[in-house]
């Protein structure tokens, strides 16, 4: 089983996050990640921005499934 | 032939492009399902879909196609649009309708 805290940390280690929450039962994840990176991007832009960052976990089958929510800060102000 | 090639051909010769894993009537992943749902409420009646557990190669291609590492993936007029995290967010606010909108006229 995976811990999501994991992921949290292989995701920051990549990518300067204001905040970041992965939440999961152990297969299936969701993860909330704000980052002053994602001014400018699309959505499209902003995912592959983060799958950059896990693709060897999404590779080799270890990490199946990550729901992703992409913020802003000044998004994710609005939406908290 | 290509699968890259393939792909592009796939995407740009047909107006909405689903690659999931199983069939609409069958789908093998929530996922999938779930866009499968949204597409059809946003009133789109006609679509092609590439069931990717059948095709090894395409599974691994359409990957690289979208530097994009997970399925299911939409394509609407040639254009990556999104998987299913962004598909629920523009169905949420009704963006996807609308990029949907012209596409589903048209058929």
């Amino acid at each position: 089983m995976l811990d999501p805290k994991l992921i949290e940390t292989w995701i920051a280690a990549g990518l300067p996050c204001e905040h970041i929450a992965v939440a999961g039962d152990g297969h299936h994840f969701e993860a909330v990640i704000v980052s002053a990176e994602f001014e400018g991007m699309n959505r499209v832009k902003r995912q592959q921005r983060v799958y950059q960052i896990i693709k060897d976990k999404l590779d080799s089958g270890e990490l199946h499934a990550l729901s992703m929510r992409t913020l802003t800060p000044a998004e994710w102000a609005v939406a908290r | 032939m290509d699968v890259q090639k393939h792909i592009h051909e796939t995407v740009t010769g047909n107006p909405i492009v689903l690659y999931m894993k199983g069939t609409p009537q069958f789908p093998q992943c929530g996922f999938s399902a779930k866009v499968i749902q949204m597409l059809k409420a946003s009133g789109v009646t006609s679509l092609v879909t590439v069931n990717i557990l059948e095709e090894p190669e395409v599974r691994q291609g359409i990957k690289e196609y979208a530097n994009w590492p997970t399925i299911p993936q939409l394509y609407v007029n040639g254009e990556f649009v999104g998987g299913c995290d962004i598909l629920t967010e523009m169905y949420a606010s009704g963006e996807l309708e609308k990029v949907l909108e012209p596409v589903v006229k048209a058929a």
